[in-house]
């Protein structure tokens, strides 16, 4: 049965409590990787630039930045890289004051655990909600949506890059679908004050990417829920999402601007 | 003393929401998320702290060809809570009441979508003040490789 207007407005009035989902650099890198990206450490944010970041601001974004690179590196099982991304995470962990939930023993953890992929895997996803969830209960929730936006930009930074050079149909249907963790994204960051010249800065750039996204077309309506193998599958009628040329070179230009402007 | 003991109260308040924030992490993270395994959970950290007859929401982004757990877990302060998670245009999907309360719902998307969880906490039964009870709600979802 529909909502009556009236239901809605009573139901919007009770839910006090709306979160905002924050898009995942580890699901992102997960998709990629079964979309069939390779692995390319040469797009990857430099280790050296780790000490330019002086404000807080800028290390928000470059500890999101550095986050996915960490993620990516991680599920392409890239050790080496792994240990040099944690290495530049913890220390703008430090210098923001979060060595709280990103310190010398989470290091530790994931240096015992170089060689097992799902351990190394686990813990970096721990460390990142612990980090998120501690600038939260500090009250620091615009350094925490500073870092879910630098995550998520250099997520789809990435796969832009990667297809550049290996494209494929299933790579532009994950670029497109970012469609909607962009929209979860504005909403978080929105909820900040404006007066905060890097949240700001950082709601005009979504909002560019914003309106490159308006003609990407999403499969939206009513779902169904069947069962395949025993498993609960809810389905949809829409075709998956896809990309134009165009609109896949607009996305990789603008992506790489805004990025470039964090990084640098 | 006299002056001391307001001072103490104020600092006390203010001290509470960080307290009570920092408890609700150590909650998901020792009592929730064990209950993910064999899912990798996502790094989304969504709880916070609900009273009886109070309501949470949040939107989440499943992708095509994925396996997903998404668990909700109250503190037993709470008790069971009703959650529901429904399609873009209301429909419910799967449907928890705390009569019959279920942890977690594993399933799989087709296609990539956006699906609302929506939780509501009974009214307390035992008559007294609900809103001097207070217990945290964490949402997690998993995925599988």
């Amino acid at each position: 049965m529909p909502e009556t207007d009236s239901t809605a407005v009573l139901r919007s009035e009770r839910t006090k409590n709306i979160f905002h989902n924050i898009p995942s650099p580890m699901e992102t890198a997960a998709l990629l990787k079964k979309a069939g990206a390779e692995y390319d450490k040469s797009i990857l944010n430099d280790v050296k630039n780790v000490d330019n970041y002086t404000a807080a601001s800028r290390q928000a974004l470059n500890l999101g930045i550095y986050g996915a690179d960490l993620s990516y590196a991680s599920v392409f099982n890239n050790t080496q890289e792994s240990m040099l991304y944690t290495s530049c995470a913890q220390k703008l962990a430090k210098k923001l004051d979060v060595s709280n939930a990103f310190n010398e023993e989470v290091v530790e953890r994931l240096e015992k655990n170089r060689n097992n992929r799902d351990s190394l895997l686990s813990i970096i996803s721990e460390t990142y909600w612990d980090v998120d969830a501690y600038l939260k209960e500090n009250q620091r929730d615009n350094i925490s949506a500073l870092m879910v936006a630098g995550g998520w930009v250099e997520g789809l930074y990435i796969a832009t890059q990667v297809t550049r050079h290996h494209d494929s149909p299933q790579l532009r249907q994950r670029i497109a679908e970012q469609r909607l963790p962009l929209g979860d994204l504005l909403e978080l960051v929105k909820t900040y004050s404006p007066d905060d010249a890097a949240i700001a800065s950082v709601l005009k750039d979504l909002e560019a990417l914003q309106v490159i996204y308006a003609d990407v077309e999403m499969p939206s309506g009513t779902s169904t829920m069947t069962e395949e193998n025993g498993v609960a599958t809810i389905g949809g009628t829409a075709p998956t999402a896809s990309l134009t040329d165009d609109q896949l070179k607009a996305i990789t230009e603008n992506v790489a601007t805004i990025r470039a402007s964090y990084i640098n | 003393m006299k002056q001391l003991i307001p001072i103490l109260a104020l600092v006390s308040m203010l001290a509470l929401p960080a307290l009570s924030q920092a408890q609700c992490r150590s909650f998901a993270k020792n009592k929730c998320m064990p209950a993910m395994a064999p899912y990798k959970f996502n790094e989304t950290f969504n709880a916070a702290q609900l009273a009886p007859s109070e309501e949470a929401e949040v939107d989440l982004t499943f992708y095509s060809g994925q396996e997903y757990r998404l668990l909700v877990c109250a503190h037993p302060i709470l008790g069971a809570v009703n959650w529901q998670l429904a399609d873009a245009a209301g429909n419910a999907l799967f449907e928890s009441s705390a009569d019959a309360p279920q942890e977690h719902f594993d399933f799989k998307v087709a296609t990539t979508q956006k699906l609302t969880v929506h939780i509501d906490v009974p009214a307390s039964t035992s008559g007294g003040n609900n809103m001097l009870t207070v217990g945290c709600v964490g949402i997690l979802v998993g995925y599988k490789e």
